[in-house]
């Protein structure tokens, strides 16, 4: 029994090593193809978002091919799911940029993931852009090549444009209630560090735990400290409840909601008279300009659902076109030259282009450009990240009313 | 190529630390640990926190050991009074605990937001030199957990163990009490675990409360129903199969492009589930177990 199974292990070892070398042989470089790795969380929490960030990649990138790619370079790209977790992660961006030999990794999506792997991208000097809110992306150790380039708004803007609708809105005695994850946090410490700039003073600050079926003592701590408005860093499913039993209190405070907290289906799930008033901030995707028209009919044919459904898909399709006019710009591919070259494209001054293929124009005219992406409008800072917009809507009688836009 | 596959048995390895745990506490003693995570997290946490508080590395990873050693007394001393199934289930609750404790304790830990920048081993050598090298320490640490714990099974001590397993009432007829020796197994599988967590936090470089979840200690607890809970070999031979699926499902992509990712994952669990499942019915001693093994 024993020699059988020793036999047994040594031939499924014998298979094992074989194809692992395998790939060796087949992903073999070639001339005239940058290697693009998407690294997204197909699975795991972040799975609503993970494949339409894929999509949106793949699609990309067949624009700019069908373009003649960037500076005669064709786009190639090799995918790989972080299933929303570090350790996943880091043996994924081992595998890109190891066996798959990618010269960029675009959209990693939770903070986690990004953290982990920025250690690994800098050691490659490869390009990492991500979609993450962590404040600790910005900064060594994590950026101290400089290499990480943020599409989405950090915790921190979320927490200032909270802060600026409060100022608009004329509310005096604000608390907080927050989700305990990073995300949660990030927004109530990014308002109260916000508000506490402006001279104000946070009333009130309570941490709840997840999966709870209710938050009536937690409420009831933050109603006690007799706020005029609570800001909140929470999602779907505890808001839900949290809205439920503040009605049910009847005390008047106002709300100030994240947006993928105060949507629609909040509405749907505790019925429009419970949320009347409420105000929900959100990033908002570049909605008006040609490149998210063009985002959206892309992501409508590879997903069949609307672009706005997916605003990290919006992220990840500017990556790729931001990546490709960096390269049309700087002629090279080596990543220093690309680095240098991100923020000549998509910052101003410059003509402001929309589309690949403008862009692509445009620089080959000679004009500097501006490119103006369909998540925003794509002006990188000092550390890599980008600073967008924040539309402010009150729901009104069930539906969700964009009122203004608030520029931090 | 190279660097990929230092990494997967890097993590393989760090598997085989915790599956050692496991197969001196049940394989053996016939303790069901659950929780076996929470005494990873403890080391992972301690040794990430020294070190970014510029203690050097190597006093992290003893400090580590030490730190996930403490709980197990008081835990081994439960055990003396719950039967298997119920310290199952108080040992799945301590790691809770563990994990709800570093979320909530955000001065110390950052919570949810999580320790970044932890220092790697051997930071000043280049990019693979120091692969190699962190590979080359994390082997040698397991072959001589590997060595101890042969060491332990063939001494008296291991026969007691193996006593207590096979029938306590028996043991404690002959006049020796098996309580204290529960502790000091416990104790030990803890070290090994809190060791393992160190090398996970410094080879990841950031670690926060998600990566602590039970699902981890059920890894183990397949690594070692796949190879063989009885004997040391099959931690080794279970965790390097675990990773072999876990990781070898991303060239299966690679082949076979039509699968998409999201498909893959769950074949990927379908995999290791049917592997189980297969195992429990032909193998129920694991692959390097020889019949009659419990």
């Amino acid at each position: 029994m024993t020699t059988t199974s020793r036999r047994q292990f040594l031939q499924g070892a014998a298979a094992g090593a074989a194809v692992l070398s395998l790939p060796q042989l087949t992903f073999a470089q070639s001339a005239g193809v940058f290697r693009i790795g998407a690294l997204n969380p197909i699975t795991g929490s972040g799975s609503t978002f993970g494949t339409g960030m894929l999509k949106a990649i793949q699609a990309a990138a067949d624009v700019v091919n069908a373009a003649g790619g960037a500076a005669g370079i064709k786009f190639e790209v090799i995918s790989e799911d972080t299933q929303t977790s570090p350790q996943a992660g880091v043996l994924a961006a081992k595998k890109l940029l190891d066996v798959n030999k990618v010269q960029a990794v675009f959209g990693t999506w939770s903070s986690g993931v990004s953290l982990a792997v920025v250690p690994l991208t800098n050691d490659a000097n490869v390009i990492l852009m991500n979609t993450s809110g962590a404040p600790a992306l910005s900064v060594p150790p994590a950026n101290a090549k400089g290499l990480s380039f943020r599409f989405q708004a950090t915790n921190d803007r979320f927490g200032r444009a909270f802060a600026e609708v409060c100022v608009k809105e004329g509310f005096k005695r604000p608390a907080t209630m927050a989700f305990n994850n990073a995300s949660g946090i990030g927004n109530a410490d990014g308002f109260k560090k916000a508000w506490e700039g402006k001279g104000g003073k946070v009333v009130a600050g309570v941490v709840y735990e997840p999966n709870q079926t209710s938050y009536r003592s937690e409420l009831q701590k933050v109603l006690d400290a007799n706020p005029d408005v609570i800001v909140t860093g929470s999602y779907l499913q505890d808001t839900t409840i949290i809205m439920r039993e503040w009605y049910q209190s009847g005390i008047p405070v106002k709300w100030i909601l994240p947006g993928w907290a105060g949507s629609p289906d909040l509405v749907k799930a505790v019925t429009a008279p419970v949320v009347e008033g409420v105000i929900s901030v959100d990033s908002v995707s570049n909605s008006g300009a040609e490149s998210y028209k063009l985002y959206d009919a892309a992501y409508q044919k590879a997903m069949g659902k609307p672009g706005s459904s997916n605003v990290y898909a919006a992220m990840t399709w500017d990556m790729v076109i931001t990546l490709a006019l960096a390269i049309q710009s700087a002629g090279k591919t080596d990543t220093d030259s690309i680095k240098a070259h991100i923020r000549a494209v998509a910052n101003p001054p410059g003509e402001e282009v929309f589309s690949y293929e403008a862009g692509l124009a445009a620089l080959k005219a000679g004009k500097k450009i501006n490119y103006q992406g369909a998540s925003s409008a794509l002006d990188f800072d000092e550390y890599g990240d980008v600073t967008p917009d924040f539309g402010v809507s009150f729901i009104e009688g069930g539906a969700i009313n964009q009122k203004y836009v608030v520029k931090i | 190529m190279s660097a990929y596959l230092i990494a997967i048995t890097i993590l393989t390895l760090i598997y085989v630390l915790l599956a050692l745990g496991l197969t001196l506490q049940f394989g053996l003693t016939g303790l069901i640990n659950f929780g076996h995570v929470g005494f990873f997290a403890i080391g992972a946490y301690t040794s990430a926190l020294l070190t970014l508080n510029g203690w050097p590395v190597g006093v992290g990873i003893v400090a580590a050991a030490v730190a996930a050693m403490l709980p197990a007394l008081p835990i081994g001393y439960i055990s003396l009074r719950l039967r298997d199934d119920y310290f199952a289930i108080v040992t799945l609750a301590f790691s809770e605990v563990v994990r709800i404790v570093v979320t909530n304790a955000r001065e110390w830990t950052s919570g949810t937001q999580g320790l970044p920048g932890i220092a790697r081993l051997y930071a000043s050598l280049n990019g693979a030199a120091s692969e190699w090298a962190v590979l080359g320490t994390i082997l040698a640490v397991t072959l001589l957990a590997i060595w101890m714990i042969t060491r332990i099974a063939r001494s008296p001590f291991g026969r007691l163990i193996q006593a207590i397993r096979d029938n306590e009432v028996a043991v404690k007829a002959l006049g020796k009490d098996p309580a204290w020796f529960k502790i000091q197994v416990l104790a030990v599988g803890a070290a090994l675990a809190g060791i393992a967590g160190a090398f996970y936090a410094h080879y990841i470089t950031y670690i926060v409360p998600d990566q602590f979840v039970p699902l981890v200690t059920f890894y183990a607890w397949m690594a070692i129903t796949l190879g063989g809970a009885s004997r040391i070999s099959g931690a080794v031979v279970g965790s390097a199969i675990l990773m072999v699926l876990l990781e070898g499902s991303r060239f299966v992509h690679d082949f076979l492009p039509m699968i998409s990712d999201s498909a893959m994952a769950s074949v990927r669990i379908g995999v290791v589930g049917l592997l189980l499942i297969l195992c429990i019915v032909w193998r129920p001693q694991g692959l390097t177990g020889k019949r009659g093994d419990a």
